[in-house]
């Protein structure tokens, strides 16, 4: 019997949430670096717990929503007004719109998958931080440093938010509004005809289903929400780099949510975050042996409990209109 | 009445090789009919063809009226054909409801990934779509763990949930029971009286042919042999040879 596990859900966004009563401003700052991260994570799991495609190359959208909110507020996009809200707007809508021509290409016809749909997404990435390394409007190989923090309002009456605090809200509500738009599109039908095609696909375009679409459009989804990280990744750390676009990345975000469990969005955001964590402890204490470390956990994980470490925990019963046998 | 299927002078060639050769078919609105052929005489490269998981090399395929000769098989499922695989093709990983709803959001033409965002139907639309099925008493069973004949019937009924006119299907009893292959006739025979949906059968099983009680095709070598009832079929001493083998009691 599944067991119900709402209650524990609810318990740890209620336990983030209380953090600003109880952590000082340093670990704050801290705790909202790692839920970027988390967000970054709950893409991934998106695509790949759901939608069956395990995209290798997932910091290329990261990266992307990242670049055009600092290209943006930095106001190096001609005829761009330097605004935040501009900055998320490209930030979604880029990475969004390579995703779903990417997946298009690659879906189409017989379409690639598995491992060839990752070497792919994998190559990109590669590509787009090489890219980034030689464009030097884009700062080259340093990157863009100075990015402004997020600022509402113009002129004098602009507020500029960099206190740990506020910083720490605006990520927190973005982390819990992504999960439930998430969440909600897995328990939706659309999520259910997603799960579908990851089983059958060929029963599914046998029932109508335009496969490749539902695929690309998914995609495009798990992309948006990567480059929504990449935006506050850039405001926060106000420094973006082309390591944030390639493989290193992109590998780091693939063991948080294999390790968290890529079938459950909040197990993968915990994965992020437990993962994090115990880097900034353990690498303290082991230098590079901690790489080490984390490569063995990951291994043993895959092999012993492939559904990874918190989805047990966290997974939640399927939605009433689809439990069976009431 | 007019047919709601025909099919015209269609070929095929693989290579050198011609698995069709000028296959001419009608199916009536509204009726069952059942191909029967010994192994390699293209019934299955028939419903590839009828499906649109392969484009024929000559010929016309017309559905409803509706040339959908080269169609893709999303394109010929959504205007109403529903074919089921000779191996159960059922989403394995998903429970009996979770199938269901794939199908049901099929039927209201929601394919597009947006119309599909909206809230699902009341939980007792399933229940009742899964009790009219015979299927009620396995709404939450993880579809590859359901027995063989019940495997085939949930396929059978996703069809026919996603308000397909004409059904294709591919060996429908292919490994059952004998109990199983009566429940699959009444099945069947259900679905024509009750929805009026056209059937069209692969089957080797000639009890099951005999109990289905329907015209029977036959093909040989990739073309229509000939078309009948089942009695006369069996009795024509040239089926009885190239296809039943003598001496064959059925």
């Amino acid at each position: 019997m599944r067991r119900p596990s709402s209650p524990l859900t609810v318990a740890v966004w209620a336990v983030l949430a209380l953090c600003p009563l109880v952590v000082d401003d340093w670990n704050l700052g801290l705790l909202a670096q790692l839920m970027i991260y988390g967000i970054f994570a709950m893409s991934l799991s998106f695509i790949w717990g759901q939608g069956g495609l395990l995209c290798f190359g997932q910091a290329l959208f990261f990266g992307l929503g990242a670049y055009a909110m600092a290209l943006t507020t930095k106001g190096l996009l001609p005829g761009v007004p330097a605004s935040a809200l501009v900055g998320f707007l490209l930030a979604l809508a880029l990475p969004g719109t390579v995703a779903f021509l990417l997946g298009l290409a690659l879906f189409r016809g017989r379409g690639l998958v598995g491992p060839y749909f990752g070497i792919v997404t994998l190559a990109a990435a590669v590509i787009a931080e090489r890219l980034a390394v030689n464009w030097n409007y884009i700062g080259g190989f340093n990157g863009l440093l100075d990015i402004p923090p997020l600022t509402f309002g113009s002129g004098d009456g602009a507020i500029e938010i960099f206190e740990p605090l506020p910083i720490f809200l605006i990520v927190f509500g973005a982390a819990l509004v992504v999960y439930l738009l998430l969440l909600g599109l897995e328990r939706s039908p659309f999520g259910t005809v997603l799960r579908g095609i990851r089983d059958n696909e060929m029963r599914a375009a046998f029932m109508g289903y335009d496969v490749a679409r539902y695929k690309a459009a998914s995609f495009a989804v798990a992309a948006a929400v990567a480059g929504f990280a990449g935006a506050l990744f850039a405001i926060q750390f106000a420094f973006v780099s082309p390591a944030i676009l390639g493989f290193a990345l992109s590998t780091e975000v693939l063991i948080w949510v294999a390790l968290g469990g890529k079938e459950v969005l909040l197990a993968a955001f915990l994965g992020a975050l437990v993962v994090k964590s115990v880097e900034n402890v353990l690498s303290d204490a082991l230098g590079q042996y901690w790489l080490l470390v984390l490569g063995i956990l990951f291994i043993l994980s895959v092999v012993l409990l492939p559904r990874g470490l918190l989805a047990p925990v966290f997974r939640l019963r399927l939605p009433r209109g689809l439990r069976g046998g009431g | 009445m007019s047919p709601i299927l025909s099919i015209e002078a269609v070929t095929k060639n693989f290579g050198g090789i011609q698995a069709l050769n000028g296959v001419d078919l009608q199916l009536p609105d509204g009726d069952v009919k059942c191909i029967i052929g010994p192994n390699g005489c293209g019934k299955s490269t028939l419903f590839n063809i009828i499906s649109g998981a392969l484009p024929p090399t000559s010929g016309r395929v017309e559905f409803a009226g509706e040339d959908i000769t080269g169609l893709t098989p999303p394109i010929i499922s959504r205007l109403g054909v529903g074919r089921k695989f000779q191996v159960p093709a059922v989403f394995g990983d998903m429970t009996v409801t979770e199938n269901i709803e794939i199908a049901a959001a099929a039927a209201k033409r929601a394919y597009l990934p947006l119309s599909m965002l909206r809230r699902r139907p009341d939980r007792s639309d399933y229940d009742r779509l899964l009790a009219d099925s015979g299927l009620g008493d396995y709404a939450g069973v993880v579809a590859s763990e359901l027995p063989h004949g019940i495997k085939q019937r949930l396929e059978i009924m996703m069809l026919v949930t996603t308000s397909a006119r004409l059904l294709l299907l591919d060996e429908p009893t292919a490994g059952m029971t004998e109990a199983e292959t009566a429940a699959t006739v009444a099945l069947i025979r259900d679905i024509r009286a009750n929805l009026g949906v056209s059937i069209l059968v692969i089957e080797h099983d000639m009890a099951f042919v005999r109990e289905l009680d329907c015209p029977v095709v036959v093909m040989m070598k990739g073309a229509v042999l000939t078309e009948g009832a089942y009695d006369d079929i069996k009795d024509d001493p040239e089926i009885r040879r190239a296809y039943l083998g003598e001496p064959v009691a059925c």
